[in-house]
């Protein structure tokens, strides 16, 4: 390494590290001693809230790292300014800002402004969520490679990665349409966000987090060694947009900054398996036709069925809505309502509502689950559908280019290529 | 490679060994620490809580204080140099694992520049083909999966029937006595139905009921020997007790047999059976049922409403001068009811078991539930209306359990309801805004309904040989006859009570009015026989017996008036105290409640 990237590595990590200590007030958990002496301890006072500037800041960061990704990729063709930018978003938008806000986590705030009138939507929620995918349109997934903490600190780790075969990748590559679907679902429903809650990385950014939820994070991290950024590309549900997105980009990155020479020096550099690689149609094409001509009539009944399966999904997804619960289990126990530790049972007792009115506020959110899950299952079977028919297309291909949906302009690839920009 | 690269990348392997085995060091020591937290939380120390307690039994002892505060203070520094320790150990070992992390990548792209995946064999049709079969099997497997936890799954809250039964303490029996049989007689068991005659008639004898718990319900002599009801054992204001005193002065203790502090206030006036007195009061930490000996003025027991489903933790808004408590109770000799401006309904047996509780709903009223409960048979009658809708519920005595429930087309009401028999039958009769209705305390069914009151009805109907009396201010005061149509009989307006309830008894009608005038009507014709001007506002009402006519004012003084065509003052006595509350009458006694205090006034 260089002297300069030597220098900025040592400086980002002791400016974190002082930045930590900062955000660590004592916070009054333990039970305020009293004093004989009649010492009066002061009132403890809450921390105000984080200056508004400073949020703007954060959206300005993000403006500027996208911008200065845009040129890394596209222009200046550098793969060591790639990566150096990620090691600087995993410490400003992980470390430093502790995982939140995040563009991953910013699907939910819209769905949840859409659907509650009462929500005010934050304007960095809705820049964090938007600039992305501004972004995606026109270059392609480069918030992916640089700008995303998870993405970074997954990208880290990827030492020794290994191909996956292509039946994997698009079996595994069903889980973040599923995963997108069940977070619009339970925002939907007022129930929870579960991109928040299941973030495998926010624990460690944060040196805190459940125990279950650590391990996960660890095992991401284990496995991210061999099977590059497994988190991007079987789970994160920002993905689908950015990769919808990135289909349509005009100025996606190339693997060769002129023409391709085919020297097939560069087939095997993506560790995400990205590469498109040339194909010329083999068999007979009659057959490719029909098989295509079947998947797209069976769309439908993908659709049909599967909307029929989430519908019955209702009862239970709709467990995880707290209301739900707790209805549930006032109904199938009356017991509990005699338990003193139940706080959840404490708190509904004490409110003045009836039993019946919180059954009926289970059965409304629980009939909103059941539409929610025709629509989920109806995107779930629209998906497979999809993805069907879409390995049953035939492009021809002459040369090696990335695929615009799964590239996450990493530029890894770029280095691997012989021809020189001018 | 030449020399310098080796010698970088040897440099390189040496910081990655180290920052890789610090980072280790430091997870096993954060891992020792969690452990040893987990077993010796300095927080969770057995030490102090037993200090404590010994503490406690000998609290001058500074020479434990000063150890219980040397414990304390090393339990707080074990804690806080545990948090930073763990907090410490975090960021070295992560300071460690980037490290690691950027040595072993600056080996790795030093050694060979571009590293090449470890890839596979692909076949381009074949590889699709098989992806396709894959994802099929995929996405079959998630809908097998979501159609079988769907049919599997069971929504236990369908199986929710709405439950009547109130959450009771104690295993209550269920009610077995839900449909009334149809023969059934109505009409009471004594046949002493002429009400003018009771001055006449009645021995003095003084029923002490027992304590045990009977079965069956009270006859109509039990409840005449007791005080069970607001305003007596009809609800009317007429009172069957003999000898009752005529003067007394509650702050010089004259005639004062005893006088007790009631812990918490309410409104409500005291119920009697046997040697028991029950009261409630309430406030925002508590709502109790106050038992005292009503010979003594000892408190037996209290007990609270608290533990109810669906009751409240927040008050429900009240008005100072209505509070939480201001319902009179109900006894029927075997237990005893009590309802609040929470809607909570409580029923306790004679020594303050609990036997069941329930709430209503939260009422819907500006000042505050005012209307008291009444018993018919195994019946508790409650009138509950509201802002927002009027009804008429009776509760099973004996589980709570709403045996019949009449919704009324009223508006919203502070009277209470009468229960007589008008000759044929017995009827529950309960003035509103804008109706005087009677009901059949049987089944619930209205018999009939006249119009003629308006604006906030707080003044309870009155009854006498057959006419029912209502009033309210700013309406008018009715006379209505009951007969093949109840019809209005005549009506007058010069005095109109604004919370007392009007007196029928023995062919005269008493109204107090809130700007302290007591008016003596002719029952029949309406005509005015007397007023008396006293100048304190009128809140109770006034009740009868042993001739007399009794009525408190809102100072507290007590005027006794002769049951008589003209007016004939017997005395005024001071309570020393304001007072709201009806009085009691039980064995030559009267019991008043003022603001404070309880009073048993006798010789």
């Amino acid at each position: 390494m260089n002297r300069l990237k030597k220098y900025f590595l040592l400086i980002s990590i002791l400016l974190f590290t002082a930045l930590q200590s900062f955000a660590s007030e004592a916070q009054q958990r333990f039970p305020k001693p009293e004093f004989a002496t009649g010492y009066a301890q002061p009132n403890t006072t809450a921390p105000s809230a984080r200056l508004m500037f400073l949020e703007y800041l954060d959206v300005m960061v993000l403006l500027v790292v996208l911008v200065l990704l845009s040129w890394l990729v596209l222009k200046k063709r550098s793969r060591k300014g790639v990566f150096w930018t990620s090691v600087f978003s995993l410490l400003y938008f992980g470390f430093y800002r502790e995982g939140c806000i995040c563009s991953i986590g910013a699907i939910q705030n819209i769905v949840l402004a859409v659907v509650d009138p009462t929500y005010a939507i934050p304007l960095t929620a809705l820049l964090f969520f938007l600039l992305p995918l501004i972004f995606a349109l026109f270059v392609g997934r480069i918030f992916c490679a640089g700008a995303c903490p998870l993405g970074a600190i997954q990208d880290l780790v990827a030492i020794r990665p290994i191909e996956l075969p292509k039946w994997i990748q698009k079996v595994l590559g069903l889980i973040p349409y599923l995963y997108l679907g069940l977070a619009i679902l339970y925002v939907a429903t007022k129930s929870e966000f579960i991109i928040c809650r299941y973030d495998p990385f926010v624990g460690l950014f944060r040196f805190d987090a459940p125990f279950h939820m650590l391990i996960l994070g660890l095992l991401f991290l284990i496995i991210g060694v061999f099977v590059a950024r497994p988190y991007c590309r079987f789970f994160c549900p920002y993905g689908v947009l950015l990769g919808w997105m990135s289909k349509f980009s005009s100025k996606h990155m190339t693997i060769t900054p002129k023409a391709c020479i085919q020297c097939k020096l560069c087939s095997n550099s993506c560790p995400f398996g990205a590469i498109e690689e040339p194909v010329s149609e083999t068999g007979k094409r009659r057959t490719h036709v029909n098989r295509l001509m079947t998947f797209f009539v069976l769309l439908p009944l993908w659709i049909g069925i599967g909307g029929l399966a989430g519908s019955m999904m209702h009862v239970p997804l709709s467990r995880f809505n707290k209301t739900v619960y707790l209805a549930e289990q006032i109904v199938k126990h009356p017991e509990v309502k005699n338990d003193s530790r139940n706080i959840d049972v404490r708190t509904f007792m004490s409110s003045g509502e009836t039993t019946e009115q919180l059954v009926a506020e289970a059965d409304r959110i629980r009939r909103q689950f059941y539409w929610g899950g025709w629509i989920l299952g109806g995107f779930m079977g629209l998906v497979i559908g999809s993805s069907l028919i879409g390995l049953s297309t035939f492009r021809k291909r002459e040369t090696w280019e990335p695929n615009k949906t799964h590239c996450l302009s990493c530029a890894r690839c770029m280095d691997y290529c012989p021809v020189k920009k001018e | 490679m030449n020399k310098s690269t080796n010698s970088k990348i040897k440099l390189a392997r040496q910081i990655a060994w180290v920052a890789g085995a610090f980072a280790l060091i430091m997870a096993v020591l954060l891992i020792a620490n969690f452990v040893q937290t987990k077993l010796n939380n300095p927080i969770d120390n057995k030490t102090i809580p037993e200090l404590v307690k010994r503490l406690s039994q000998s609290p001058d002892d500074d020479a434990l204080k000063a150890e219980i505060r040397a414990f304390d203070l090393m339990a707080r520094k074990a804690y806080f140099t545990s948090q930073w320790q763990l907090r410490t150990g975090c960021y070295l070992m992560f300071l460690g694992l980037i490290i690691f992390i950027l040595a072993i990548r600056y080996v790795l792209s030093v050694k060979s520049k571009l590293n090449e995946i470890d890839s596979i064999e692909k076949v381009n049709g074949l590889d699709k083909l098989v992806a396709q079969k894959w994802i099929i099997y995929a996405g079959s497997g998630l809908i097998v999966l979501a159609l079988g936890s769907g049919f599997f799954a069971s929504n236990s809250l369908k199986d929710y029937q709405v439950n009547e039964n109130p959450a009771s303490l104690a295993d209550a029996p269920t009610s077995n006595v839900v449909s009334a049989t149809a023969g059934q007689p109505v009409a009471a068991a004594d046949s002493t139905t002429a009400q003018s005659n009771v001055a006449v008639t009645d021995t003095s004898k003084t029923v002490t009921a027992p304590v045990a718990v009977l079965a069956g319900f009270p006859t109509k002599a039990e409840l005449k020997a007791n005080y069970p009801f607001f305003r007596g054992a009809e609800g009317i204001g007429v009172a069957y007790q003999k000898n009752t005193p005529t003067e007394w002065n509650g702050a010089a203790g004259q005639n004062v047999l005893w006088k007790v502090k009631i812990p918490k206030s309410g409104f409500s006036s005291p119920i009697i059976w046997g040697d028991q007195l029950f009261v409630t009061g309430a406030d925002a930490q508590a709502r109790m049922v106050y038992c005292y000996d009503r010979n003594t003025g000892k408190l037996l027991w209290e007990a609270a409403a608290d533990n109810i489903e669906g009751s409240p933790a927040k008050m429900p808004k009240v008005t100072g001068d209505t509070g939480l408590a201001a319902p009179t109770m109900a006894t029927d000799g075997r237990a005893v009811f009590a309802i609040f401006a929470t809607g909570d309904v409580i029923a306790l047996d004679l020594s303050g078991k609990r036997l069941w509780a329930r709430n209503l709903g939260i009422p819907d009223n500006h000042y505050g539930h005012g209307s008291s409960l009444i018993i018919y048979k195994d019946k508790l009658l409650v009138q509950y209306d509201t802002n927002k809708s009027g009804k008429l519920l009776a509760l099973s005595t004996q589980t709570g359990a709403t045996v019949w429930e009449t919704v009324r087309s009223s508006k919203i009401s502070w009277s209470s309801p009468i229960l007589v028999n008008t000759g044929k039958r017995m009827e529950l009769i309960l003035t509103t805004n804008p109706n005087v209705n009677s009901y059949d305390p049987q089944t619930g069914k209205e018999l009939w309904n006249v119009a003629c009151l308006s604006g906030e009805v707080g003044p309870s109907a009155g009854y006498t040989e057959g006419m029912v009396f209502a009033a309210n201010e700013y309406a008018k005061l009715v006379g209505i006859k009951i007969g093949a149509t109840p019809e209005v009989a005549w009506e007058a307006d010069e005095f109109l009570p604004e919370v007392s309830s009007p007196l029928a008894v023995n062919s005269l009608l008493y109204v107090a009015t809130t700007y302290g005038v007591l008016a003596c009507y002719d029952a029949k014709s309406g005509e005015k026989l007397w007023s008396q001007e006293y100048g304190d506002s009128f809140y109770a009402s006034p009740v009868y017996a042993d001739g007399k006519v009794y009525i408190t004012d809102m100072t507290g003084k007590t005027h006794v008036v002769r049951n008589t065509r003209d007016y004939q003052l017997i005395g005024t006595s001071e309570l020393g105290e304001k007072a709201v509350c009806s009085p009691v009458f039980q064995n030559g006694r009267v019991y008043l409640r003022g603001m404070n205090n309880l009073y048993c006034i006798g010789k």
